[in-house]
């Protein structure tokens, strides 16, 4: 697949030069020169390295090679600015987001804490509470219907099969605001349940679903047919075959679409916002009251004058990211150990 | 056959089964008659006609694709299973027909078990777990799961090797003890009959040899039918052969079938001498 | 010959009846939550007609102090559109040049390298990007856009008469970008990865170039599998909230082309911004008929994103 990387010497000479010199001719204007930094690298730090490549090019591969150059140092160039986009984003997360942590920014919650209160008092307790306890309500519907959903594509394999993935799909695409909008005409208008864990629960199960069904789907594919036929062999019904047999033997994939599906929605704000609402205090009640959650914290204290608020929401972000992290690792384990088995 | 398990054969309850105290249920008779097969438009099968007698090994051979491995998927159930299969004529068991509309294809499998020639054990149960994994999937109440282990296990030979590690994942065995755990899971629910496709071919020789040899014990118990692409193996192992044959662009069919030592030391076709003396297939 | 009748003894089964129609009833779950979404929020769009009429769609503007309300979601859609687009001009050339890298050029250890990169980058939720953004990409940005206003300003989309070059569609539809690069370069990728390796070396062997390649094999062949994608990515980018609230700043004005000026808006903006101070059930109302709307344009993108990937992936076969 890669056969435009061949090296002769020759051509690692002519591309170490071409991309020093427009590096070194870049730094030194930026030390002598008050050029702004965009200009610089823009205006001139770009066309100088698509010409010396050019140039580079044009000596080893003749005009041919310049087209190939040009795509190169592009494609450079946005690796690059990926790589620096993520750096960015998980740097400042950690810069400014360290000071915030400590045992007590993990265990309390808000209830006397204004944002003017320094950080020594208050913490995220009552929103981490709140992310599990939603995080475990959309669980306990998307997992189960989630499976189902997957059994029915690959056990069941029903007329209805293509219709089914259909609206998976288009379920997947549902934007996360519209599934808490959807909850709160729901929920809220019938007058069911308030705001609240149960509804935020059901708004992340929304969102969860496809994925569990997806990844599920996939994982019972992969379950050797030879089980199946096996099991039936030995006197048994589809159903139990399915149950016993083919689930079982797709455990670790089914924990794994169920770690990703949590991945997925555990740090979304907008359905909560609106479903789950917030809270200062820690509630344990799923049906009780509005309740706050982390990604909802960090949303209320983003936009505040106050430097210490503005760092607890750092703080809850960074919290956030490793709990993704984890989660992520978990299903990358998990997957890696026992498969099929 | 008493009346009771008569009838326990043809209307067995969803629920469970109750298997009789007594002693192992006696091997069964089976037969076909006039089975044609489909799969879609396509024929694969016609008009094969075979007794199978009480406490015999039977064996099918022929070349690859002549639809042996089809034929034994309709003996218990399981060739309807895939999608577009159709089937004319019938298969009696122990003088009744399997197809007839109240029999219970789920409950026929109890009676007729099968191996298969991949060994199929199931990977998320251990050994032990494997062994009983039959009662637990058809509902099959019976009692002394230990003696139950033991006793399956020591029938298809393979009790020494494993007694101490019953708990063990059934993916840590080689591939011929996996088969042996595989025919051990067969008898738990104790069948009358066990058809076994090929089961030796995915298995190194000693492991093959064993086999055989469980076959041969087994077969006092137990009517067994075997699919074979080996030849010695149908003379080492069977008291009836049946040859089967599709010649080019036309259904399988069977074109001679008897004893064993009649079948291989006197054949009455051509066809026949010329497929036992290695000349084609 | 009588054929047996395998179907009704098959299925007759009573457990394997009631297990398929309960697992076949959870499958539909999907079905039922997308018709009740359509249905909810589509009841609510009918009362805002019937007060609004056509200007509901058609003008911008949110007062809800006359009576009737006087209230236009037009500037949003707008702006859904427009956000999206300039994230998808900043999305599409990136992640195709990624992809590109990925599959072509890089040496594998560094492309098993990248890809955790993106599928990094794809797993950062929203709500930390928009901090991010809030907070580094918006200062930084403003250096950017001032001297782009200072050079190029006389092109109409460059144009800044306020002075303020904070919280605008510029920045929003850049951080819409950083959701949609990850997307749309998993499926490029995806897709390049196929391009039969026969064609490939067949083309090397004639001597072509890279660029050659490239124009004349692998991306008419993957063709259909990336537009797939970026639609992917567009959906995505028209129904983002939370980072798009934390750095647009929402006028109730449609912007139509400034955007490298303050101010803009969304669809899915409008309903967070206005949730929290709701006057009253009809107000909420409101909100819900144009979440309405966005739950329908982003399900149209998004169907006809996937019809053109499994489309594109049966002919690719």
């Amino acid at each position: 697949m890669r056969p435009w990387r061949k090296k002769p010497t020759r051509f690692t000479a002519s591309v170490t030069l071409a991309v020093v010199i427009p590096a070194l001719i870049v730094a030194a204007l930026y030390l002598t020169s008050d050029i702004p930094v965009p200009i610089l690298l823009v205006v001139i730090y770009l066309p100088l390295q698509l010409i010396a490549s050019g140039i580079a090019a044009w000596a080893t591969k003749g005009t041919r090679g310049i087209a190939d150059s040009v795509i190169i140092v592009n494609a450079i160039g946005a690796s690059l600015f990926s790589v620096i986009v993520l750096v960015s984003v998980i740097g400042s997360l950690i810069v400014r987001g360290l000071r915030a942590l400590s045992p007590h920014f993990l265990f309390q919650n808000s209830v006397y804490i204004s944002p003017s209160t320094p950080l020594d008092y208050g913490g995220i307790g009552h929103s981490l509470v709140g992310t599990l306890l939603i995080v475990f309500i959309a669980s306990l519907i998307s997992v189960p219907i989630g499976i189902a959903t997957a059994v029915y594509i690959t056990e069941v394999r029903g007329r209805a099969v293509p219709y089914v993935r259909f609206f998976v799909q288009a379920m997947s695409g549902v934007p996360s605001v519209v599934a808490g909008l959807f909850i709160l005409t729901i929920v809220v208008a019938t007058g069911a349940f308030n705001q609240s864990a149960f509804a935020g629960g059901l708004a992340y199960a929304i969102l969860m679903l496809p994925t569990v069904a997806r990844t599920a789907e996939e994982v019972l594919k992969l379950v050797p047919d030879d089980l199946r036929t096996g099991a039936l062999a030995l006197g048994s019904t589809r159903a139990r075959t399915v149950l016993r047999v083919v689930i079982p033997a797709a455990r670790t994939g089914i924990i794994t679409a169920v770690i990703l599906g949590v991945a997925r929605v555990i740090g979304e704000t907008a359905p909560l916002l609106l479903a789950a609402g917030n809270n200062d205090q820690t509630v344990v009640n799923p049906f009780g009251s509005p309740i706050s959650s982390v990604p909802t914290y960090i949303f209320n204290n983003v936009a505040l004058p106050y430097p210490d608020a503005v760092t607890r929401a750092w703080g809850s972000a960074l919290v956030l990211i490793i709990l993704v992290a984890i989660l992520f690792t978990l299903a990358r384990v998990i997957g890696r150990g026992r498969v099929g088995r | 056959m008493s009346t009771a398990e008569f009838e326990d054969v043809m209307d067995l309850d969803i629920e469970g089964v109750e298997a009789s105290t007594v002693h192992p249920v006696g091997p069964a008779e089976m037969e076909a008659r006039d089975v044609s097969v489909w799969f879609g438009q396509r024929k694969v099968l016609e008009g094969v006609n075979i007794v199978f007698p009480k406490k015999t090994v039977t064996a099918l051979i022929g070349p690859s694709g002549c639809g042996k491995s089809t034929f034994i998927r309709t003996l218990n159930r399981l060739h309807e299973l895939i999608p577009g299969a159709a089937l004319a004529g019938s298969v009696l068991y122990e003088g009744k027909d399997i197809y007839d509309a109240a029999v219970d294809p789920v409950s026929i499998r109890l009676q007729i078990g099968m191996v298969f020639q991949k060994p199929n054990p199931f990977p998320s149960m251990t050994i032990r777990g494997n062994v009983l994994s039959g009662l637990k999937l058809s509902g099959m109440k019976r009692d002394n799961h230990d003696d139950i282990v033991e006793e399956t296990l020591t029938a298809a030979g393979l009790w020494n090797e494993v007694k101490d590690r019953l708990g063990n994942a059934a993916g840590d065995l080689s591939g011929g003890q996996q088969q042996r755990l595989v025919i051990a899971r067969a008898l738990a629910v104790q069948p009358h009959v066990l058809l076994m496709d090929e089961p030796c071919s995915a298995l190194d020789p000693a492991s093959t040899l064993k086999i055989e040899e469980t076959i041969r014990e087994l077969s006092k118990e137990v009517t067994i039918i075997i699919v074979t692409h080996n030849m010695q193996q149908a003379v080492r192992v069977s008291d009836y052969t049946a040859f089967f044959l599709a010649e080019e662009g036309t259904p399988g069919h069977v074109v001679e079938q008897g004893a064993t030592t009649e079948i291989f030391g006197n054949p009455q076709e051509q066809r026949t001498l010329d497929y036992v003396n290695g000349r084609f297939g | 010959m009588q054929l047996r009748d395998l179907q009704s003894a098959a299925t007759s089964h009573r457990g394997d009846r009631v297990f398929t129609r309960t697992v076949a009833g959870a499958a539909f779950t999907s079905l039922v939550v997308l018709a009740g979404i359509a249905i909810f929020l589509g009841l609510q769009a009918i009362p805002a007609f019937q007060t609004q009429g056509w200007s509901f769609l058609t003008s911008t503007g949110w007062d809800i102090n006359t009576t009737p309300p006087t209230v236009g979601i037009f500037g949003m859609l707008y702006g859904s559109v427009l956000l999206s687009v300039i994230g998808l001009v900043i999305a599409v050339p990136a992640a195709l040049l990624l992809a590109i890298f990925m599959v072509f050029l890089s040496p594998p250890r560094l492309a098993k390298v990248l890809t955790n990169l993106i599928d990094l980058m794809a797993a950062i939720p929203s709500v930390i990007l928009g901090l991010w953004a809030f907070y580094i990409l918006n200062p930084t940005a403003e250096e950017w856009q001032i001297l782009l206003n200072k050079y190029l300003g006389w092109i109409p989309i460059f144009e800044n008469t306020s002075g303020n070059f904070l919280g605008t569609p510029f920045i929003a539809g850049f951080v819409l970008a950083i959701m949609m690069i990850p997307i749309i370069t998993a499926v490029a990728r995806e897709v390049l990865s196929r391009t039969p390796p026969d064609l490939i070396n067949a083309s090397e062997a004639l001597g072509c170039s890279l660029w050659t390649m490239l124009r004349y094999v692998a991306l008419p062949y993957g063709r259909g599998g990336i537009v797939g994608g970026v639609m992917l990515g567009l959906g995505r980018a028209l129904g983002e909230t939370i980072a798009v609230f934390f750095v647009l700043k929402i006028v109730f004005e449609t912007n139509w082309d400034k955007i490298i000026e303050s101010g803009g808006g969304s669809v899915a903006t409008l309903i967070v911004s206005r949730f929290g101070e709701v006057s009253g059930p009809l107000e909420l109302q409101l909100l819900l008929a144009a979440g309405f709307f966005l739950f329908v344009m982003t399900l149209v993108v998004n169907v006809i994103a996937n019809l053109i990937v499994s489309r594109t992936g049966r002919l690719q076969k």
